[in-house]
């Protein structure tokens, strides 16, 4: 692999169920140290995509490549470097947990015990309990665990924190990824894909919005949250009639009027500062905003 | 040293963390010589990515405001900037301009301005003189 290939490059991506296309001309791609997220709403193509990448299902159309190669043709090759969470963690219910990360050890040339030992103590997971008793944030904190430990190039993350509860997996996951990412950070690139934002709002450099198989939205974080603003001012009297291109969203009420813009909100600020508000605040839109905003 | 994150201020997070640590050295939170937490702890502390916190210290070491020593972490250095002096006070004069159109927009005046700014730097020597021992 060339160190400026793209670990993953998606491009037209076309996978048919039948009638139904479950993604539909999907083009995105990845470089290699990113923490990427994939965001879309249940049934947008998350999950077959990230399929795609691992083999588990074949494109319709377009191409998938993964470290530059074909993941059908080089499916090993692909597979030795890349560690998948899926959202549903399965597990054989009589092995321990020692005996499922031994197991999972079975398959890899690499694996980073020293990792495994602070992650087992961070999670308290004994080592001794049946995978069977395990509940199921535990179960996946031994997923993520088998995930990382060998150290792969590529971190398949698939709704990795839904149906958890919400104060735990926002500690684990960032536990998780921090271990991850301690050596070779350049080495080490995450995609993930998730509905639940907010609780990788610090984690994700760059993220494409996935919505009925197609991409919706691609930016990187930061810029993502210095174009979309929410403006709110509040006039004297009733708001006047304003029209902006950039605006996504708008919301007269009264004396009131709500923007969320997407670019030249220093311009729009400046042009609503001239109407003389009583008062005026902009705010950028987190990245779970920018999600909503793309429906509306 | 306390960093606070905010995600609604459309500032680049790496630049939150620059700006907030030049301010903790500023004020005296954080001296001269002084660790800075190191990249994973600090990440994890701030739930974001690694790649961020160490684009902000590749930043402040650019800015010559910390050091990195190799397998010892990440220092801060006594004041010597990088940049001559005229540089130096170029880039302050930029940021004074910004300032001084922000007060012209909240019609603050050039006496009370001044007062202003005169108020906000005893307050950092304030801060500097309780955080030295």
């Amino acid at each position: 692999m060339k160190a400026e290939s793209p670990v993953i490059e998606i491009q037209n991506l076309v996978r048919k169920f039948g009638r139904t296309d479950a993604v539909n001309g999907l083009s995105l791609s990845v470089r290699a140290g990113r923490c990427y997220g994939f965001f879309g709403r249940n049934g947008a193509g998350k999950t077959t995509t990230i399929k795609c990448l691992l083999n588990l299902l074949q494109p319709t159309a377009g191409s998938v490549r993964v470290f530059g190669t074909d993941p059908a043709r080089n499916e090993v090759a692909v597979k030795s470097r890349v560690a998948y969470v899926p959202d549903y963690v399965a597990f054989y219910p009589w092995m321990t947990v020692r005996e499922t990360l031994e197991y999972l050890a079975s398959f890899r040339e690499h694996w980073n015990g020293q990792t495994e030992k602070e992650l087992l103590g961070q999670f308290r997971l004994d080592p001794l309990k049946k995978v069977g008793h395990l509940s199921k944030g535990q179960k996946t904190q031994l997923a993520l665990i088998g995930a990382i430990c060998p150290e792969p190039e590529l971190l398949l993350l698939d709704e990795p924190t839904s149906g958890l509860d919400p104060i735990v997996r926002r500690e684990f996951i960032q536990t998780v990824i921090g271990a991850y990412q301690e050596a070779h950070p350049g080495q080490r690139t995450i995609f993930v894909s998730t509905h639940l934002i907010a609780e990788f709002e610090g984690l994700i450099d760059e993220f494409t919005i996935i919505e009925e198989g197609k991409e919706a939205l691609t930016l990187e974080s930061d810029v993502a949250r210095q174009r979309y603003q929410r403006i709110r001012a509040r006039f004297s009297q009733s708001p006047p009639a304003l029209d902006f291109p950039e605006t996504s969203w708008a919301r007269r009420d009264g004396r009131e009027l709500e923007l969320v813009v997407n670019g030249n909100s220093a311009q729009i600020l400046s042009r609503i500062k001239s109407y003389s508000p009583e008062t005026v605040s902009m705010e950028a839109l987190t990245l779970e905003e920018i999600f909503m905003a793309s429906f509306k | 040293m306390f960093i606070q994150l905010n995600f609604k201020s459309g500032k680049p997070v790496y630049l939150q963390v620059v700006d907030q640590i030049k301010a903790a050295a500023a004020s005296g939170a954080l001296r001269v010589g002084e660790a800075l937490p190191t990249i994973r702890p600090l990440a994890e502390q701030l739930r974001i990515n690694r790649n961020t916190v160490a684009k902000a210290y590749t930043e402040l070491e650019s800015q010559g405001v910390i050091e990195t020593v190799a397998g010892k972490g990440c220092f801060l250095t006594g004041n010597n900037s990088p940049y001559r002096m005229e540089l130096r006070q170029e880039m302050l004069a930029e940021e004074i301009d910004a300032v001084i159109v922000q007060a012209h927009h909240l019609q603050v005046n050039k006496e009370d301005l001044l007062r202003l700014v005169r108020q906000r730097l005893e307050l950092f020597e304030e801060k500097t003189k309780t955080n030295t021992p």
